[in-house]
Formats: C-alpha cells, structure tokens, sequence
C-alpha cells in the first residue's frame, strides 16, 4: 500500500467478516424459529435474536465503511491519515462497546438492560434497529466524531477528490442522521416520521454516496479507466439518487398517520429510486469493458460487478414492486418486506463492503492479488451467496404473495398465525438456503487462508 | 455546440439537487406537521398511553410484532388489536404467555402488572384512533 | 467539396444536444417527475371529475394566463441571450438574461399572492386531492423557476464578466435549456389544472 496508515483497515475488516459470521448465525436461529417456534425458547426469544441479527449487521458494515475509509482516502489524498492511532483507538472501543451490547441483549432481559443503562434519562430504546443503550447511541456518535475528525483533517491537508469528498459527504451525512435516533416523541406518528430520517436517508440516501464512491475507487484501481469519467458518473449517479431518494422517504409516509398527499409524492419520487442503481450496474459493466488493464485481482472485478447487479435485483426490482402505494396498502409489513430487505441490503452494502475487502485485503498483506486457488475459493463463495441470497427472495417474496393473499385479501380473511402456518413450507426452503448462504460466507473466510502464488496480471 | 459532458457541470447538479430536493423535503415535512393534529389521536395519547408505549418500547415488543405495519413479522400486527380483540383478551393474552404449545412461536411473560396492563392497553387504544388511510386492508392486519 | 462547406455556416458541427449533458440527466429526471404527476392528476380527475371541476373554479385563471405570458417571454428572452452570445456579444447576452430573470420574478410574485390567498382562504394540500395537486404542483414548480432564476443570475453575472465567448459558452446553452424545461413544464401545467373541465 502507499501510505503506512492505510494499514488501521485491516482490523476493521477483520471485525467486519466476524461480525457478519455472528449475523449469520443469529439469521439461521431466527429462520428455524419461523417454523419451529419454540426452539431456543426461552432462552433466545425471536426478539432477541432478531435484534442480535440487525445490530450486528448494521454495526458489520459500519465496520466495513469506516475500514473502506480509512483506505481509501490516504490514497485519494495522496497523504497519510491524520492520526492511525486515533483510529485504532476507536476501533477497539467500537468493538467493546459492540461486543457489550449484544452481550446485554443476550444476558439480560431487555427492560432490566434499559433500567441498567439510564434509558429513563432519555428514552431512546425499543425501536425496530434502534434497540442500543443510551451509552451505546452516545459511543457510536463519539465513535463516527472521531473518524469524521480523523478523516476530515486528512482531507483537508491533502488532494480533494471526487470520490473522497463524495465518500466524506456520506459519512458525515450518517453521523448527522444518527442523531435523530435521539428523538423518540410520545406521539406515535412523529416518532415513526423521525425514525425514517435516520433509516431511509441512511440506506436510501447517504449510505449511497458511500457505496458509489467505494464502487468508484475500485473501479479506478482494477479498470485503469480515466479518473475523470468515473468522477463524472459518480456525481450524476448520487445526484439522482438523492432527487429520487429525499422525497422518496415519503412511501413510508402512507399508512402512518401522516397526510395522504404523501401516497401521491411518496409513489412519484420512491419509484425513480431504482434509477442510480441501474446506473451503477451500466457503470461497473461500462468500466470493466472500457479497462485498460488485466488486473490480477479477478476476484474483485466479480464482487464490483455482483455489486451493481444485486444491488439494482434487490434494492431497485425488488423495491419499486412494492413502493406504489395502491400496491403497498397490501404488501405494507409483510414478508415482501422482508424479501426486499434482504436482497437489497445484501446486493448494495453487504456486497460493496466485500468488493472492498477484496481489493484491499491482499493489498494490506502485501501483494497485488491473492493466488490463483485463493481467488478461484473466493469467487466460489460469491456466487454461493449470491445464488443462495436470490433463492432466499424468491422463497420470501413466495411466502408474502400468499400471506397476502390469505391475510388481505381473500373473502374470508385468515388470521396472521394461521396464515404462517400455510405459507411454512416456503419458510422451511428460506432456511436450507440459508444454510447453503452460511456455506458460501464460511468458503470466504477460508479462501483468506489459501497460500500459493501471487496471481500476476495477464 | 455540441454537448460536452464535464465532471464540474455533473458535480453542480449533485449539489444543486440535494439542496433543492433536501428543502422540498423539510417544506413537506412543516407542512405535515401542521396537518397531523387532525389525524395523529394526540387528544387520546393521555399520560396512560405514553405510560403504555414506554412498555411497548423496554419490552421490545417490535421485535415480534408491527405497529402500523412496522416492526417484526413473527407476530400479529398490534396497531389495530384493540378493534380485533378488545381491551380484556389483551390482557388476558398477555398474562397468559407463553403457551407453550410444541412447536408454536412463543411469547414471554413479561410480568406486567395491572397498572402496566392498562397502560399498554391504553396505549393501544390511542394508536387505534390514528387516521392510517384505512390501513389496513381489514381486522387481521 | 466537402460536406460541411454545404451545410449553412452556424452548423459545422453535427447537432447534438445544447449544453452539458449532466442537465440533460437532471432534465430528463425532472420531466419524468412533472410528467408521472401529470399522468396522476389525469387519473385522479378521471375518478372524481366533479370534485375537480367544482375546486377548479376557485382558481384566479386570469392570474394563469397572465403568469404564462410571462414565462412564454422571458424564454424568448432567453433565446435572444444564446443568440448574443452565439456572436459573441456577452453584455448583450447578459442584459437579455437579466430582463429574462425580470419577467420571472414577476411569475414569482404572481405565484406567491396567488398561494396566499388560497392559504388565507385556509387551503391546504390536505383540503381535497384537487388542491392537493394544485398546491403540491404549483409549489414544486415555484421552486423550479427560483432555481432557474438562480441558474440564469449566475450565468448573466459571469457572462458580464466576460466568461463566456462565441467559441465557448456551453454553461449559457445548459442554464439555458434548464430554463426552457421549467417553461414547458408551466406550459403544460396551467391549461390542465387551470383549464381543462
């Protein structure tokens, strides 16, 4: 690597593939628990292990994020970072702090852990991915200050490029939209409004700038393409995902209590939202055609290009089938959501982190690419959870066509637990996929460890 | 002239959007606040339902059930329990989790009290009355 | 011979779109925008044509007219300003940009009394989903216009310093045609809400 500080990524990245291992495990537990209802009860409630599962895989890729950064932007300021130590630093208290709170989620009953950390201070827990103590918010606030800090001051002393002020600009948008998580009003619908500030212009807002610009800087790195075309793309491509995005936040607006202008505004705006995601995919695709190079790292072309492509199925398809308001009144909080969510935030974040990882791991060990075998063990990884997370959709989106069907719709109306029931079959195939996803993330964390030969370029 | 395509026109369109649409959204917003006294209950979120979403918050219910649509889908929707079961069953529910039936998603007991029973229920009430749009589709949820 | 001596002098190169393409992104996404809600309001008419009919007659119609005249000029104004700087004539160019934004400032506040009379009137997006498209609309494309006067302010003010010239003025042709969408967009808008029963 070019600058010696670079080198504080790589216990981000470490952290983040054992964090997403733990996500995984805590996934598998809840998909058994959806047919099997009773199992770990009591000591595992669902509730518990859900929350396990969407912190860990929040605060993983916060992991990979802030890694991403601290690689990314030494190199684009073509200076080292401010202060390795600072980010050392914080990585460990980001860890601790993580580690407690699962650890509390896990060992002791969620309003006893409220009453343990000074929730009646300041109310802000019992929210669906908002769950943390009081003290956990505050870390991850100091935490994300430090590295705005850190990362800024880099910045600032050295060369302003697209990408690193692109990836800036996402990054202190997420910090700044943290701090509505502090704002939990009694009013139901003001608290639901606000909650969406922090969620929906995260991961339908800021945390696409994020992304387009990790995706960016890998793609200068393995395409040779010239900087300034990838720059100009990029500032089109966040453009529209925040004209479609802002106003966007509004089909989450319909059936909350909020004004019904919001169906209308919401539907308009949310259905553009697949716009930037298919420009990425042109994008990583037009890159990779027009390179002007053979980078030995193969590996990470494939996760760049997984990225747009998944990322355009999962978050783009797979939202804009359920953000028309005459279609969400019967899809709204079923498991059409969940199949949505889980594609989208695997194909945007989940795989941009990893295209990441990919290009900088080998990098941070000292060499261009991994082997020829490591990278053959790693790309059969991708496409198993790739593959598996596909499958994993469809069997969701199965599942909550009938759900909907059964629940909403038909002349007598079932019940929800009645309902569950006739759609577990499709509950059982979520989970055997899941096993083979599990599979594929296992094959990655080998394929880390498989020697031989540097693979040279073509 | 023909249409060049320069990094620093890309880059205006990127700010001038931003700020553009971020205004959009924090007018709609004012005005939202404005409207939502005729549709938000507020006259019925009394100090016993603010009690009552307290304990919906500390027991983490969200993490079974959705609220308007919202939350986890392990359990029921609660935004409009209060019309499909009533005040007494709720209780009655509640106290007697879990049901241990083999096999059957499972609730905790939570332990509640009969003040802390009447607060959720109350809070309950109070999100009830909030004008969804007629969501949802019917008593089930 | 060759073929470009045959085409007329002003066209030597092909003809492709006017200024930076980056605004034809940030066009296309806006008349996709204006051209959905126009397509919801058809709709939402169709299903409710009394209701419509009945809010539309409390609209200031003359006001309309008035505000499209306007917006009709100062595009003409516009093209006048291209045409100046076409020949080089920056001051010249700067001066048509200037009277262009006049005329759009008069739009602005027509607009602005037109709203607050339906404000007074205790109209608001939520009274009826005629208002709700009337304001909803009328406001998006408020913000429009004073983003297009902003665009046009900042190009006259470099144009007059002389940072645009016959060979190079690709920064008038985009805030030029940025100004031509919002005009269109009016165009459109007025005889649909305003008119049409």
């Amino acid at each position: 690597m070019k600058y010696q500080s670079q080198a504080v990524a790589k216990p981000y990245f470490i952290a983040a593939i054992g964090l997403f291992l733990g996500q995984i495990l805590f996934g598998l537990i809840m998909g058994l628990q959806y047919v099997v209802g009773d199992y770990l009860f009591p000591a595992i409630p669902f509730n518990v292990a859900r929350m396990v599962h969407t912190n860990l895989l929040i605060v993983w890729l916060l992991f990979g994020f802030m890694g991403a950064a601290y690689y990314l932007i030494p190199e684009e300021a073509e200076r080292e970072l401010f202060s390795p130590k600072l980010a050392l630093a914080m990585f460990w208290i980001f860890l601790v702090a993580g580690a407690a709170t699962i650890l509390g989620y896990l060992l002791v009953p969620y309003a006893t852990l409220a009453e343990m950390t000074g929730n009646n201070i300041l109310a802000t827990m019992g929210r669906e991915f908002l769950e943390q103590p009081l003290p956990t918010k505050v870390g991850i606030v100091i935490v994300a200050l430090a590295m705005l800090f850190n990362l800024s001051m880099t910045v600032l002393k050295g060369r302003k490029t697209a990408i690193n002020l692109v990836l800036l600009l996402g990054l202190w948008g997420l910090a700044i939209f943290f701090l509505f998580s502090f704002y939990n009003p009694a009013n139901l619908v003001k608290d639901k409004f606000y909650w969406w500030w922090v969620v929906h212009l995260w991961v339908e807002g800021v945390w696409e700038l994020i992304m387009g610009a990790m995706l960016a800087f890998v793609l200068i790195k393995v395409t040779g393409v010239d900087r300034e075309v990838i720059e100009k793309w990029l500032y089109i491509i966040i453009a529209m995902a925040l004209i479609s995005g802002l106003i966007g936040t509004g089909h989450h607006y319909y059936w909350i209590g909020t004004p019904e202008y919001w169906q209308w505004w919401g539907s308009v705006f949310s259905a553009m939202e697949p716009i930037p995601f298919f420009m990425m995919t042109l994008f990583a695709f037009n890159m990779v055609n027009r390179r002007r190079r053979e980078h030995p790292n193969q590996a990470a072309v494939l996760w760049a290009l997984g990225t747009g492509v998944m990322a355009f199925l999962g978050a783009g398809v797979w939202g804009f089938l359920h953000t028309l308001a005459p279609v969400n009144f019967y899809t709204h909080g079923s498991q059409i959501t969940a199949a949505h969510g889980h594609m989208a935030f695997y194909g945007a974040y989940a795989l941009v982190v990893l295209t990441m990882i990919s290009y900088t791991m080998p990098i941070l060990r000292g060499r261009e690419a991994n082997s020829r075998k490591a990278q053959v063990v790693e790309m059969w990884a991708f496409w198993l959870m790739t593959i598996a997370m596909v499958f994993i959709t469809l069997f969701l989106t199965a599942a909550g066509i009938l759900q909907i069907w059964l629940q909403r719709i038909a002349a007598e109306p079932m019940g929800f637990m009645a309902a569950q029931d006739q759609v577990a079959l499709f509950y059982w195939m979520r989970e055997i996929t899941g096993l083979v996803f599990f599979t594929g993330l296992v094959l990655y964390i080998v394929s880390f460890f498989i020697k031989g030969e540097e693979a040279r370029a073509s | 002239m023909s249409s060049a395509f320069t990094k620093s026109a890309a880059r205006n369109i990127f700010y001038g959007g931003a700020v553009f649409f971020f205004l959009l959204l924090v007018g709609l917003s004012f005005d939202t606040m404005q409207t939502l006294p005729k549709r938000d209950n507020r006259e019925n979120l009394s100090e016993s339902a603010i009690r009552g979403k307290h304990i919906w918050e500390t027991r983490n219910c969200i993490g079974c059930h959705t609220l308007l649509g919202e939350g986890a889908y392990f359990a029921p929707e609660l935004g409009n329990v209060y019309t499909r079961r009533g005040p007494e069953f709720i209780k009655a529910w509640i106290q007697s989790q879990p049901t241990g039936v083999p096999g059957r998603r499972q609730m905790p007991n939570f332990n509640l009290t009969d003040a802390q029973l009447n607060d959720l229920v109350e809070f309950f009430k109070y999100t009830a009355g909030i004008d969804t749009a007629k969501w949802p589709p019917n008593v089930e949820g | 011979m060759n073929i470009a001596a045959t085409l007329p002098a002003s066209h030597d190169q092909p003809r492709t779109l006017p200024g930076d393409l980056a605004i034809w992104f940030f066009i296309f996404a806006e008349l996709l925008v204006f051209g959905v809600f126009f397509l919801a309001y058809a709709f939402a008419r169709a299903r409710n044509v009394e209701l419509f009919d009945a809010s539309q007659l409390q609209l200031d119609r003359i006001s309309g007219a008035i505000n499209t005249a306007l917006l009709i000029s100062s595009s003409y104004f516009v093209v006048r300003a291209v045409d100046r700087i076409r020949h080089g004539a920056s001051h010249a160019c700067a001066g048509w940009l200037v009277a262009a934004m006049t005329l759009g400032g008069a739009f602005l506040v027509l607009k602005l009394t037109e709203f607050a009379g339906k404000f007074a009137a205790g109209i608001t997006m939520s009274t009826n989903t005629f208002f709700m498209f009337y304001i909803g609309l009328g406001f998006f494309h408020f913000m429009h216009v004073v983003l297009g006067m902003i665009i046009l302010g900042w190009v006259a003010h470099k144009a007059w310093r002389g940072g645009y010239s016959a060979a190079n003025h690709a920064g008038v042709e985009t805030g030029a045609s940025y100004w031509h969408m919002v005009d269109l967009v009016w165009i459109v808008l007025f005889p649909l809400i305003y008119v049409m029963h």
